[in-house]
């Protein structure tokens, strides 16, 4: 019990006669890579989105280190720790990498009704943003523009706000996608590093990535979680072969 | 920081270069004793003014008020009307307080830019509930409300505005001379230059930008854009605020045609002529404005259909404004 750091009971959404969301109950314990996969359509992104509180949910609670957090904007729970990022990369692009980074330390540490001085000569806010930037891989590229960046580098600098963040649990959200085999296996290894810091609700396509990085994994088809459990549960489980892994898997 | 050093530092060169055209513009007027032209400089400065108000919120908050004239006009009612009072020996009201009137400018910019911070946190906390075209509208209607408000209440001059004889008065200036009181619309617009830049550079500065161009990715790291957007709003307002107490001064003379959405959109005009979101887009703005008005409002009355060509081209060609056009990169943060 006390090992669960993100616990979501029962959740419950809907758009009209679609259920999103049907009856979702899922925990994230310290320590962990939580892997949710499912085919497209399966409401994935509408489960984070209510965890985030984009969206809210129709019935059911979430919890979050043991408080609940239903009623909080989505602000305010990235304040607490709750850090994401996005399934399209999701940046300032007129912003440098380290602009961008030092965003998601002044965002998680207040003080954004300062008028006066220079952000960039804050050292609060360049050290942490260096740091996080330098943890990602992205040392050398602090004055380019978000915009300027590859693909991939756009997704570690997402990483790198996130982190900025100080999370107390990370919900990345396809972090894989279109990053080719390199970027990818590179992304494995740093995320494997990040659970001690931080759990992982990893929403991921990547089958690959999600075998080498889980502890458990959770199945979720039509908004129903239909199975979780370790790697080889999953991989031993008929009902997800056939509804979602196939039968090569 | 590489690029982005250089880049700052070519803009405030630019703004410097700006400013000291139209301080050397007037320098050589003094000494030719042009008159006229130094108060088409004054106009300059001045209407430059209310468009670093309207550029914060518009360039940097990405909030298209449509409704800046109304802090202009409050601006120039309350300098208006102080002044009127202490050229009459009045007092302005006595609940809750006796209100007396002033003619010292020292006293009552301060109080323009009071009731224009009212005016824009009032009407911010309501407008910025919504946005895109919702919020051009409603800040319109807001200005327009206040536009009527002002032609229908006789006691300061309804429809045919509140005249009041002497300019106001600056401690050591004699402020009826020309230069004396260009100097203090110059001062003030570089002073409002300088809080500018700060501001844009500061945290605060940062995050508005950023929830600017993704709200959704401030509100992930913890930024609630609505409290934000909300002060650079009230800031805005009080900087055309004072830049209409000036105006005020310039004419002695304040009307409610300083609150209808023609001054709103030519506040606009001066920021998206000069450069959306450049330090120095409405000085030139205001100044290209001012000297097409010259120039070309004595050929034909018809004017403004050329500047609209020209905003037109600005707009299609050069979306980055005049500024834009010089630098030519896009603009930094």
């Amino acid at each position: 019990m006390s090992d669960a750091v993100l616990r979501l009971s029962h959740l419950r959404k809907s758009f009209g006669s679609l259920v999103a969301t049907d009856d979702v109950s899922l925990d994230l314990r310290r320590g962990e890579v939580h892997a949710l996969i499912g085919p497209n359509g399966a409401g994935k992104s509408t489960l984070i989105k209510q965890i985030t509180g984009e969206l809210r949910q129709d019935a059911g609670t979430i919890a979050f280190e043991g408080e609940r957090i239903d009623s909080l904007d989505t602000a305010a729970r990235a304040r607490r720790g709750l850090a994401r990022s996005f399934q399209v990369s999701s940046v300032i692009p007129a912003f440098t990498v380290l602009q961008n980074v030092m965003l998601a330390v002044l965002g998680a540490g207040g003080g954004v009704y300062r008028f006066l001085r220079p952000a960039l000569r804050a050292p609060g806010l360049t050290e942490p943003a260096r740091f996080h930037a330098e943890q990602v891989g992205l040392a050398d590229r602090l004055t380019t523009r978000a915009a300027a960046l590859s693909h991939g580098e756009r997704r570690r600098l997402e990483l790198a706000m996130a982190l900025a963040l100080r999370p107390r649990a990370l919900l990345l959200d396809e972090p894989m996608a279109g990053l080719g085999l390199e970027g990818a296996r590179h992304l494995t290894t740093l995320l494997s590093d990040l659970r001690h810091q931080a759990p992982i609700l990893l929403v991921e396509h990547d089958m690959d990535a999600v075998f080498a990085l889980a502890d458990r994994i959770s199945v979720l088809v039509y908004g129903r979680i239909i199975a979780t459990g370790t790697v080889a549960e999953i991989r031993a489980n008929a009902e997800v072969r056939r509804s979602y892994l196939g039968e090569g898997a | 920081m590489g690029k982005g050093v250089k880049g700052m530092a070519r803009e405030t060169l630019l703004t410097l270069a700006i400013l000291s055209a139209l301080l050397g513009t007037v320098i050589v007027a003094q000494i030719t004793g042009e008159g006229f032209v130094i108060t088409l400089a004054t106009k300059v400065a001045i209407f430059a003014l209310a468009g670093v108000g309207l550029n914060l919120a518009l360039g940097y908050g990405g909030l298209v008020s449509f409704g800046h004239a109304a802090f202009f006009g409050i601006g120039g009612y309350v300098t208006g009307i102080l002044a009127s009072h202490a050229g009459a020996g009045t007092a302005v009201t006595t609940l809750p307080f006796a209100l007396m009137g002033s003619n010292e400018m020292l006293g009552i910019w301060p109080m323009a830019m009071l009731a224009a911070g009212a005016a824009a946190l009032l009407i911010g906390a309501l407008s910025l509930r919504t946005s895109g075209v919702y919020f051009i509208m409603v800040t319109l209607a807001f200005a327009q409300m206040l536009f009527y408000f002002a032609i229908s209440w006789p006691r300061y001059g309804g429809e045919d505005g509140l005249s009041f004889y002497v300019r106001n008065s600056f401690p050591g200036l004699n402020t009826l001379v020309p230069v004396q009181y260009f100097a203090i619309c110059m001062a003030l617009l570089v002073l409002a230059l300088i809080l500018s830049a700060a501001l844009v550079r500061s945290r605060f500065g940062l995050a508005l930008q950023a929830a600017r161009q993704n709200e959704q990715r401030a509100a992930a790291v913890g930024i609630r854009p609505y409290a934000l957007r909300l002060v650079a709003f009230v800031i805005s307002g009080m900087i055309t605020g004072l830049a209409g107490s000036l105006y005020a001064d310039l004419n002695r003379f304040v009307s409610p045609a300083m609150m209808s959405w023609h001054m709103s959109g030519e506040i606009m005009v001066f920021v998206i002529l000069g450069g959306v979101g450049r330090l120095a887009g409405p000085v030139a703005g205001a100044a290209v404005f001012i000297l097409l008005e010259h120039l070309l409002g004595g050929v034909s009355e018809y004017w403004k259909a050329l500047l609209g060509l020209l905003l037109l081209a600005i707009v299609l060609f050069a979306p980055g404004g005049l500024i834009g056009l010089v630098l030519r990169r896009d603009r930094h943060v």
